[in-house]
């Protein structure tokens, strides 16, 4: 997947602010360089570099200009010099929001356990609260996670690069004991972790949620070079061509769903609060509880048998029986 | 040194941005509105010598917000000798704003955290400002990647859709409106609200704030929020509020966690299901035969929590919890009928 952004014009002008940080009278760079530095796009780090040698301040209180070799910018090369008395050399601070957003982005990694050290982030807010200017404060607070889990010794396997073994609770609700797995990659969604790890039985990686998982231990067993060199798709759920399509509505306290399910196509409005849009589900009988839990916030329009499987699920859980059941079924 | 050469792009916003930041920046005295307008590149050459310059005044209106927007606040101060006459108003940015404070540094592994930190909120709401961010702090020109960190992959969630314009806000101290829905009546009601923070506990994003309705500090929860978030205003104006001292956001954000210290659940979980493992490692107090306590800050969401794993838990105290739990039931069965 591209790390790229795409950029408006407010990121254009942040891009040229931080180019100029970078370049006036320093090192020379290739193009190269600075894609891969900023993440940007080739053509976006030559118009800002084009449009800062543009800049004219010699109707208003300076004499002088910011020059860039255009042959060099040809060949693929950057610098940056100025010639006013004084300019733009300095690398800017960040905004109360950006300083906001990181800190709340370093809160959430401190949340993850075994992650980061709580002294190395501490130490970041700290510079991010130096950054922040006096009389702002942050706008976002994320808890940290209570949940211990096997995270740390994961890391540390995957740190090593050798495969784990642990106690997992599938989602048939069958627990494998000492199962094997080769660590690839954390992913946490929110407050679910998942570990993408390769099944040596199956073959296959798979997405393992950490809070299914117990007795996490690393093993000597060095990681194989076909989990090296899997490819791991963003999708936690890989859609199958017998999946069943299922139109949902939801209202706002159930809009977690059109993100928990890729949906098929974009999500319509129905009123001003209410959501529909379709899925794709492999077995419409693990609906019901995904539905049900939200207690009407959510529900199926379409097809019949997977309405009926979220009535069964509630019903079953208040003890009663489903109106299609058999009155003679055992 | 080639020369400038004609190039393929016009003059834009960005370069505007830029060339009204360079000339603020290092114009001692500051400059009037009148001589912004006639001297930096990109309002020039629209500039009217004696006639209505109104539509250029709101363009340097909307570029001053676009360059808040990036952190940089361009001041206005009225010359001493000029007494209270507005028209002399100077424009300037203060040098002291706008630099990276020279004797901060970061290491490889602290950009690469930031980085990191950054990334988990890509495709969320706060994106755009933790990338630009990061777009920043990369002209410190420190390079390198740290291997502590490779195999993660963070995701913060915001599904709310009033999570922007809340954070917004609260950063600019703007009294907000907004419908929300009382999840035990399911009566709507238009709350106005001086935001000071959002927060997220168990997975779920609250707004705590100043409720100018009930007159106390309150918390919503964004997926209660059943309308768009509107700006308050007062006339034409937009209203804002001054932001509380940092103490009594902490004590509103105190209370909550003491509220929710003081609420406990009973439950009979049974052993080595889905929900055991679930809920096995938030289980406070001493355990007896399969009964367990657990703290919960929102009774609701605690419903909705539990009702995922309607076999395998059955709710012991506190009455309403049961009831929740089984009222939702019954209306998803009536809904699905």
């Amino acid at each position: 997947m591209s790390n790229e952004q795409k950029l408006d014009d407010t990121d254009r002008f942040n891009l040229m602010l931080a180019l100029t940080g970078l370049l006036v009278d320093g090192e020379e760079y290739t193009v190269e360089e600075l894609v891969s530095h900023f993440k940007v796009p080739e053509k976006e780090i030559v118009k800002a570099v084009k449009m800062i040698s543009y800049t004219d301040l010699m109707k208003s209180n300076q004499d002088g200009s910011y020059q860039v070799n255009y042959d060099d910018l040809k060949d693929g090369f950057v610098s940056i010099k100025y010639t006013f008395s004084k300019a733009v050399d300095e690398v800017p601070r960040l905004s109360s929001r950006q300083a906001s957003a990181l800190a709340a982005g370093l809160v959430y990694l401190r949340s993850l356990p075994g992650l980061v050290e709580n002294s190395e982030i501490e130490e970041l807010q700290r510079i991010l609260a130096v950054e922040n200017e006096p009389g702002n404060r942050n706008t976002v607070l994320i808890e940290n996670g209570k949940r211990d889990s096997d995270l740390v010794l994961i890391r540390e396997a995957m740190s090593s690069g050798v495969s784990i073994t642990c106690d997992y609770l599938n989602l048939r609700g069958e627990t494998t004991i000492n199962r094997l797995l080769e660590p690839l990659r954390i992913d946490s969604h929110g407050e679910v972790i998942y570990l993408r790890a390769r099944c040596p039985t199956n073959q296959a990686v798979r997405s393992f949620r950490l809070d299914r998982m117990r007795n996490a231990k690393p093993t000597n067993t060095v990681i194989s070079q076909q989990a090296l060199s899997a490819e791991l798709v963003e999708e936690i759920y890989t859609a199958n061509e017998t999946d069943t399509v299922v139109t949902l509505e939801v209202d706002p306290e159930a809009y977690s769903l059109i993100f928990d399910f890729k949906p098929v196509e974009e999500p319509e409005s129905v009123t001003k609060t209410i959501k529909r849009f379709k899925i794709s589900v492999g077995d419409v009988r693990n609906l019901g509880r995904v539905i049900a839990r939200f207690g009407g916030s959510a529900r199926v329009v379409s097809p019949e048998i997977a309405r009926q499987s979220v009535r069964d699920f509630a019903l079953n859980a208040l003890g009663e029986r489903s109106s299609t059941t058999p009155k003679d079924a055992e | 040194m080639a020369s400038k050469q004609e190039d393929d792009f016009d003059l834009g916003k960005p370069e505007r941005l830029f060339n009204l930041t360079c000339t603020l920046l290092y114009a001692t005295e500051g400059l009037t509105k009148k001589a912004i307008l006639q001297t930096v590149r990109g309002y020039d050459n629209e500039y009217k010598e004696g006639g209505n310059n109104s539509t250029l005044e709101r363009k340097f209106e909307r570029d001053k917000e676009s360059l808040r927007d990036v952190g940089i606040r361009i001041e206005t101060e009225i010359p001493a000798h000029e007494d209270e006459n507005n028209q002399a108003s100077v424009y300037k940015i203060k040098p002291e704003s706008f630099s990276w404070p020279e004797d901060v540094k970061l290491t490889p592994k602290q950009l690469a955290l930031l980085n990191l930190a950054a990334q988990a909120w890509a495709g969320g709401s706060l994106s755009t400002e933790a990338s630009r961010g990061i777009t920043k702090l990369r002209a410190l020109g420190v390079v390198g990647q740290s291997s502590d960190i490779i195999g993660i992959s963070p995701k913060i969630h915001t599904f709310e859709p009033s999570f922007k314009d809340l954070e917004f806000a609260i950063a600019e101290s703007q009294v907000v409106n907004f419908d929300y829905r009382n999840p035990e009546s399911g009566e709507i009601t238009t709350r106005i609200l001086q935001p000071w923070i959002l927060r997220q506990i168990e997975g779920q994003w609250l707004v705590l704030g100043f409720d100018e309705f009930r007159n106390e500090p309150r918390n919503f929860m964004l997926r209660r929020i059943v309308s768009p978030v509107s700006q308050a205003k007062e006339g034409r104006d937009l209203r804002t509020f001054e932001a509380p001292a940092k103490e009594i956001v902490e004590s509103g954000i105190a209370s909550l966690t003491e509220h929710a210290m003081g609420q406990v659940a009973l439950l009979n979980i049974t052993p080595n299901t889905e929900a055991w493992f679930r809920y096995e490692l938030d289980l406070v107090g001493s355990r007896k035969d399969n009964l367990h306590r657990l703290n919960y800050f929102d009774v609701y969401v605690l419903a909705e929590q539990l009702r995922e794993y309607a076999d395998q838990i059955e709710v012991l105290e506190p009455k309403k919890l049961a009831d929740l739990v089984a009222d939702g039931f019954r209306k998803v069965a009536e809904l699905h009928v």
